[in-house]
C-alpha cells in the first residue's frame, strides 16, 4: 500500500541546536501511527517539517504521489495536511457553523452566505466525526474538548487525509477521551491516517497500531503496537548515557522549610498532593505536560488559591491568596512563560531585580538608583550574568542571561523557599550548567529549592529528591539516584511492572 | 526604552522640545510688534502669561492623565469632571455656604469619588477602560446639569476665589503656581517613586507585573482616583479663572489633554512616556494656539496643526518601534 | 432565543419605557410629533450602524461627528447650487467614504491605534471645516429641503428610507462574506489571517463604509431643515457610540446586531420625551443617558467568558 506520508531522512538544526538527525517516518492510509518520545526529542519540529511550518534542511517528504524537499503551510493544506493544536484557532464570538464555514471556503468577500447550508455542512461533518454539538452554538460556549473537535470537523471538512494530533487528550476527561477515540477510530475508518502524539501509554495502546519513539532527534524505532510493551518503551525513550556532570550537593539538607499536605484545587485539577521541601535540598517535581506541576506552583504563590489541605511554611500553616502574601512568607517563584511572566524586555536589568522587592530597597516609595545599580551589579557579579551594565535593557540579552536577571529578581526578595518552573529550558547549554551551578549553589546556602523540569537528565542529575506528578497527584517519590526509567514511568502512569 | 544620555538627541521628548522652541520663535518674530516703544503681540508678557493662564486647566488634566496612559488605560471623563468639580464648588460655595476653601475641598473631593468609580468598574469589574470613562463622561456631565437644572450659574465670587484664576502671585499667574506643584508632584510620582514604576510595568506586562508581586489593581485603581482629584482641582481652577461656574465647564478638555500626552511621547499602549513629555505637549499646543491669534493666521490652523502633529507623532513613533525591533533591541 | 438576550433585554427597557408612558402620559402617543422626532434621529441611527460595525471590528471611530459635518457643508454647497439631489447624495458619501479611506489607511495600513488617529482627524476636519465655512449656515433651496415634499411625507420618506437602509446593512452584514469578516476580524484578528482573511482590508473596509454612511446621514439631515448648520454634528459620535454599545455591541468586538442598534438608539432618545411627558426636568437627559450606558457595560461585563 503507498504510504500516505513518508518522510526520508529529515535534518533539521536551529543554530548549533540539532533538532531532528535524520529521522525517518512513514504513515499509511487508515492507520494511527503514535510518536512518542519526551520534551526536546524533536516531535514538534517534525510535525512542523509535515505542516510546513519549517523547512528541513535535508532529506525528503512523499505526499501521496509527490516528492518534495520541503512544504509551505499552504501547499500542506492543499496536500490534506491538517494539525489539531491544542489551541484551537476559532472566532469565540461566532458559531460553530459560522467558524467552519470561514475555515472551508476559499476567502471571496462579495459571496453570499447561506447560513441554513452552512449548518446543515457543519452538521455533516459533526456526525461524521460523531461529535455531538449544536451548530448554532458560539464558540465561546464550548469547552476546550467541543473546540477540538470543531477543530477535527474543519480538518475533515478540508478533505484532510492526514490528521495530526498533538497532545489531543492533555485536558480532557475520561469521558470526553472516550469520545475522542471514537472520533479517531472513525477516522481511521474513513482511510485517513492519523499521527497521534501522547504521553499517555494507555492510550497508545488502546488506540495506535503502530509507534515510532523519537529520543534526540532521531527516531528509535517503530514496531507496530502488538510487538512491544511498555517497558520497552520506556527504555527506548530514556536510554542514554546521562553525560553531563552535575554539581553534588554539598552538604546534608537542614530543617523542613515547606510541607504540604492533602493540598487540593479543583479548579486547576490539583488532588490531594503531600510532599516536603528542606531547607538546602533540591526537589526535582518531575512529570508529563499536564500533569499539574505548574499548576501546583501557582496555588504555592498565590495566584490560584487552594480549596484543601494545608501548607506549612517551617511549621507554621500559612494561607496565601496572592504573590505579595507568597513573597512575604518568604516564597519566590521563576515562572515558566518567560516572555509573559518574566523579565520585561522593555526595562533595564536593574529595573527588573528590583520588581519585586520595591518595598525593602526603596523604603518610602522613593527610588534610589544608586541601590539600585549596586544591587544589580552585585547579582551581575554573582551570577556571572553577561552584559553591557545594570542600564541594559532586559531584551538585550541572550535567553540564558534572562533567566539568570529572572533569578537575581526573586533571589532580591531573600526567600526561604525558591521554586523554579522549568529553569533551563531554551537555554543553551553553557548557561544551562552556569544555572545549575548557581542553583546548586543556592541550596548550599539554606534555600529550599523545588524544581520543575521536563529536562530528565536535569531532573536525574540535580535532585536530591524526586516527586513525580500526573493527572494532578503525586505518582511517586523517589530518592536522588534513581533511574531515568523509573521515573519515567511514574510519570507515564506505567502498571507496576 | 531608551535611556541614558547618549540616547538624548533622539529622544521623542528633545525632538518636541525643538518643535517647541521653533514654533516660539516662530511666533516671537512674526507675531510681535513693536510700536512707540511698546511692544504688542506675541512677545509681551501678557501674552505669555495668557498662554500660562489657558494651559493650567489642561494641563493639569494631562499631567494626570499620564499615569493612566502609562497603565495602559484611558480617561475620557477628566472633562466631564472638571465640569462636575466646578458646578459642587460653586453649589457648595452659594448654596450651601461653605467657606471658598472649604468648598474647593468639597469639589476636590468629589472629583475623587468620580474617579473612584472610573476605578472601581475598571479594576474590579475589569471593564475596558475606554467604554467605562465613555460611559462616565457622560453620567458626570450630566449630573453637572442636573445639578445647575440646565442653567444655573454660579456667579459672584469673592476676590479670594477669582485671585486663584485671575491674580498673579509673585509675578506669575496664581493658578501657575498650582501647576508648577502638581507637575513637580507628579513628575516626582511618575519618575522617582515605586508607584511610578510600577504604573511603567503594569502598562507593559500586566501579568508579568502580577507574577513580581505588585498589587496591579490597586495601582491601576490609584491612577484613576487621582486623576478625578485633579480634574475637581482644575474645575475649581476654571472656575476662579471665568469667575463663573457653569455645566459646560471643560467640555472638550480631554480630548485636549490625550493629545498633549500622547504628542509628548507616551504610548498610548502604555508602559512608555513622561511627565516631561507631556508638559512639552501642552506646551506646544498652548504656544500654538496662542501664537496664532497674534500673528492674524486664523485660529482653526491651530486645532488642524495639532491634528496634524499628532499624527506625525505618532507615525514616528511607530516607525521607531518598527525599526528597533528589526534590529533586536 | 438566549443569543439574542442583550438586545432583547435593550428592547425590553424600551417598551417598558413606552408602557409606563402608555399609562402616565398617553399624549406622548400622537403621530405628529412622534414622527418628528423619530426623524430627527434619522442621522443619528446611519452614524450609529457604521459606528457598530467599526466597534465589531475592535476599533473606534470618535471622527465621524466632523465626517458629519464636511459632508453637510458639501450637499448644502452642491444643493445651493441647485445640483440635484441624488448627485448631492453621492457627492456626500463619496467625500464621507474619502475620510473614512484616510482613517484607514493610517489604522489598517500604518498599525496606529484608531482612538488616537481619529481623534486628530477629528480636530482637522472639524477645524478646517470652520475655516472653510467660518460658520455661516448655508441656505438651501426649497425643493431640497424635505426632498421638495410636504413635511409629513418627507418624514415618511427618510423613516422608510432609514429603516431599509438598516435592512441592507442587517443583509449585508449577515449574508454577505464580507460582512461575516468585520465579525471574525474583531473576534480574533489572528485566526482570521490564518483562515486567509486579511485583517487590514477588512479593517480599512470599515472605515470607508463608516464614512459614506457619515456622508449619507449627513444629507439626511441636511435636507431636515431650510439651512445647512456647519456646527451640525457636534457630538454625533458620542451618541452614535452610545447607542451601539447600549444595544450589545462590545467593545471587545466580534458581537453586536444592528437592530440591536436600533433598540439602543431608541431607548436613548425616548427618555427625554419621556422625562418631559412625566413631568421629570428634562436637565436629567444626560445623566440618565449616562447611566444607561453604564449600566449597558455593567451588563455586558457580567456575561461569562471562557477561553
Amino acid at each position: 500500500m503507498t504510504p500516505l506520508l513518508r518522510l526520508r531522512d529529515i535534518t533539521k538544526s536551529f543554530g548549533a541546536v540539532r533538532a531532528l538527525r535524520g529521522v525517518s517516518f512513514e504513515l499509511q492510509p487508515g492507520e494511527v501511527h503514535a510518536l512518542l518520545g519526551e520534551n526536546g526529542a524533536g516531535k514538534s519540529t517534525l510535525i512542523k517539517v509535515i505542516t510546513g511550518a519549517h523547512a528541513p534542511d535535508g532529506g525528503t517528504l512523499e505526499v501521496g504521489a509527490e516528492t518534495l524537499s520541503r512544504l509551505t503551510p499552504r501547499e500542506a493544506h492543499r496536500l490534506g495536511i491538517a494539525c489539531i493544536y491544542q489551541q484551537p484557532a476559532l472566532f469565540p464570538d461566532l458559531t460553530v457553523a459560522e467558524n467552519i464555514a470561514l475555515r472551508l471556503e476559499t476567502p471571496r468577500a462579495t459571496r453570499l452566505v447561506h447560513p441554513r447550508a452552512q449548518i446543515e455542512k457543519a452538521q455533516q461533518l459533526l456526525a461524521r466525526i460523531g461529535a455531538d454539538l449544536a451548530p448554532e452554538r458560539e464558540v465561546r460556549s464550548l469547552s476546550m474538548p467541543e473546540q477540538q473537535l470543531v477543530e477535527i470537523a474543519c480538518a475533515l471538512g478540508s478533505g484532510a487525509r492526514i490528521v495530526i494530533m498533538d497532545e489531543p487528550t492533555a485536558s480532557l476527561t475520561q469521558k470526553e477521551q472516550h469520545l475522542l477515540f471514537a472520533v479517531v477510530r472513525d477516522l481511521r475508518a474513513q482511510g485517513i491516517g492519523v499521527i497521534y502524539i501522547s504521553h499517555r501509554l494507555e492510550e497508545i495502546f488502546a488506540l495506535a497500531d503502530r509507534v515510532t519513539v523519537l529520543r534526540d532527534g532521531e527516531s528509535v524505532g517503530t514496531n507496530p503496537i502488538d510487538d512491544i510493551n511498555e517497558s520497552s518503551l520506556i527504555a527506548m525513550m530514556v536510554g542514554r548515557e546521562v553525560a553531563q556532570i552535575y554539581p553534588p550537593p554539598e552538604s546534608a539538607p537542614g530543617e523542613v522549610a515547606l510541607l504540604l499536605q492533602n493540598l487540593g484545587c479543583a479548579a486547576s485539577g490539583i488532588l490531594d498532593v503531600s510532599l516536603e521541601v528542606r531547607a538546602g535540598e533540591i526537589v526535582g517535581l518531575a512529570g508529563l505536560v499536564g500533569a499539574g506541576r505548574t499548576e501546583l506552583a501557582r496555588i504555592l504563590f498565590g495566584l490560584t488559591p487552594a480549596d484543601t489541605g494545608e501548607i506549612r511554611l517551617a511549621g507554621e500553616p500559612v494561607r496565601i491568596t496572592s504573590p505579595r502574601e507568597a513573597i512575604a512568607h518568604g516564597i519566590a517563584y521563576v515562572p515558566e512563560d518567560r516572555r509573559r511572566h518574566g523579565v520585561i524586555l522593555e526595562m533595564p536589568i536593574a529595573q527588573n531585580m528590583t520588581m519585586a522587592v520595591h518595598s525593602r530597597v526603596f523604603p518610602g516609595g522613593w527610588l534610589r538608583s544608586g541601590t539600585e545599580t549596586a544591587l544589580a551589579k552585585e547579582y551581575i557579579a554573582s551570577l556571572g550574568i553577561k552584559t553591557a551594565g545594570p542600564e541594559a535593557p532586559g531584551g538585550s540579552l541572550s535567553g540564558g542571561n534572562q533567566q539568570k536577571v529572572s533569578v537575581a529578581r526573586w533571589l532580591a526578595t531573600r526567600p526561604r523557599m525558591l521554586i523554579l518552573d522549568e529553569p533551563t529550558q531554551g537555554v543553551d547549554v553553557g548557561a544551562k550548567s552556569e544555572l545549575h551551578r548557581i542553583i546548586r549553589r543556592l541550596a548550599a546556602d539554606g534555600l529550599a529549592v523545588l524544581m520543575i523540569s521536563s529536562d530528565l537528565p536535569e531532573v536525574l542529575g540535580m535532585s536530591d529528591r524526586i516527586v513525580v506528578m500526573r493527572g494532578g497527584t503525586i505518582a511517586a517519590t523517589l530518592p536522588g539516584g534513581s533511574e531515568a526509567s523509573t521515573v519515567m514511568a511514574a510519570a507515564l502512569g506505567q502498571r507496576a511492572a | 526604552m531608551k535611556t541614558g544620555w547618549k540616547s538624548l538627541p533622539l529622544r521623542h521628548e528633545t525632538l518636541l522640545l525643538l518643535v517647541l522652541v521653533a514654533e516660539w520663535l516662530i511666533f516671537y518674530f512674526t507675531g510681535t510688534t513693536v510700536k512707540r516703544g511698546h511692544t504688542f503681540g506675541f512677545g509681551t508678557f501678557d501674552s505669555q502669561f495668557d498662554i500660562l493662564r489657558h494651559s493650567a486647566e489642561i494641563g493639569l488634566l494631562a499631567l494626570v492623565m499620564t499615569p493612566v496612559v502609562l497603565t495602559g488605560g484611558i480617561d475620557l471623563s477628566v472633562g466631564s469632571t472638571l465640569g462636575l468639580g466646578a458646578i459642587v464648588f460653586g453649589l457648595l460655595w452659594q448654596s450651601v455656604g461653605l467657606p471658598p476653601w472649604l468648598a474647593a475641598i468639597g469639589a476636590i473631593g468629589l472629583g475623587g469619588l468620580a474617579g473612584g468609580l472610573n476605578a472601581t468598574l475598571i479594576t474590579r469589574l475589569r471593564l475596558p477602560p475606554l467604554i467605562v470613562t465613555l460611559g462616565t463622561f457622560s453620567l458626570y456631565r450630566g449630573l453637572a446639569e442636573a445639578i445647575t437644572q440646565g442653567s444655573i450659574t454660579y456667579t459672584g465670587f469673592p476676590a479670594s476665589v477669582l485671585a486663584l484664576g485671575q491674580g498673579r502671585l509673585l509675578a506669575l499667574p496664581t493658578q501657575v503656581w498650582v501647576l508648577v506643584l502638581v507637575a513637580v508632584g507628579a513628575w516626582l510620582l511618575v519618575h522617582r517613586t515605586t508607584l511610578g514604576r510600577s504604573f511603567r510595568a503594569i502598562g507593559l506586562a500586566p501579568e508579568g507585573a502580577r507574577y513580581a508581586g505588585l498589587p496591579v489593581e490597586r495601582r491601576v485603581a490609584l491612577a484613576y482616583i487621582l486623576a478625578g482629584l485633579i480634574a475637581g482641582l482644575a474645575g475649581v481652577i476654571y472656575t476662579a479663572r471665568l469667575g463663573q461656574a457653569r455645566a459646560d465647564a471643560g467640555t472638550g478638555y480631554e480630548l485636549a489633554a490625550i493629545t498633549a500626552v500622547v504628542l509628548g511621547g507616551t504610548s498610548i499602549f502604555g508602559g512608555t512616556g513622561s511627565i516631561h513629555g507631556t508638559l512639552l505637549g501642552v506646551a506646544a499646543i498652548a504656544v500654538l494656539n496662542n501664537g496664532l491669534i497674534h500673528t492674524g493666521i486664523p485660529r482653526e490652523w491651530a486645532g488642524i496643526l495639532t491634528g496634524a502633529l499628532l499624527l506625525i507623532a505618532l507615525t514616528a513613533s511607530a516607525a521607531a518601534k518598527a525599526l528597533a525591533k528589526r534590529r533586536g533591541m | 432565543m438566549k443569543r439574542y438576550a442583550r438586545e432583547l433585554s435593550v428592547l425590553g427597557a424600551l417598551v417598558l419605557i413606552l408602557a409606563v408612558l402608555a399609562v402616565a402620559a398617553p399624549s406622548f402617543f400622537q403621530l405628529d410629533p412622534l414622527r418628528s422626532h423619530f426623524t430627527r434621529e434619522v442621522p443619528t441611527l446611519l452614524v450609529a450602524c457604521g459606528a457598530a460595525l467599526v466597534i465589531i471590528c475592535r476599533q473606534i471611530d470618535i471622527s465621524v461627528g466632523s465626517q458629519f459635518g464636511v459632508c453637510g457643508v458639501v450637499t448644502g454647497l452642491l444643493a445651493g447650487a441647485h445640483v440635484p439631489l441624488p448627485l448631492c447624495a453621492l457627492a456626500s458619501i463619496a467625500a464621507g467614504a474619502a475620510m473614512g479611506a484616510i482613517n484607514g489607511a493610517l489604522v489598517a495600513g500604518l498599525r496606529l491605534p484608531s482612538i488616537v488617529v481619529t481623534l486628530a482627524t477629528m480636530v482637522i476636519w472639524r477645524e478646517g471645516l470652520r475655516l472653510a465655512q467660518q460658520g455661516q449656515f448655508i441656505n438651501l433651496p426649497a425643493d431640497a429641503v424635505w426632498f421638495g415634499l410636504p413635511l409629513a411625507t418627507g418624514q415618511t420618506v427618510e423613516l422608510v428610507a432609514a429603516l431599509g437602509i438598516l435592512a441592507a446593512l442587517t443583509w449585508a452584514s449577515t449574508r454577505l462574506t464580507a460582512g461575516r469578516y468585520i465579525y471574525a476580524v474583531g473576534s480574533d484578528a489572528e485566526a482570521a489571517r490564518l483562515a486567509g482573511i486579511s485583517p487590514t482590508r477588512v479593517t480599512f473596509g470599515v472605515f470607508v463604509l463608516m464614512g459614506a454612511l457619515a456622508g449619507l446621514a449627513a444629507l439626511a439631515n441636511a435636507v431636515q431643515s431650510p439651512q445647512v448648520d456647519p456646527k451640525s454634528g457636534t457630538g454625533l459620535e458620542l451618541k452614535a457610540i452610545a447607542a451601539a454599545v447600549v444595544g450589545g455591541v462590545a467593545v471587545t468586538g466580534g458581537r453586536g446586531r444592528l437592530w440591536g442598534v436600533l433598540c439602543g438608539l431608541l431607548l436613548l432618545v425616548t427618555i427625554n420625551p419621556a422625562l418631559t411627558y412625566l413631568h421629570v426636568a428634562a436637565y436629567w437627559e444626560k445623566a440618565i443617558q449616562g447611566a444607561i450606558i453604564l449600566l449597558a457595560v455593567v451588563a455586558d461585563g457580567w456575561r461569562p467568558r471562557s477561553a
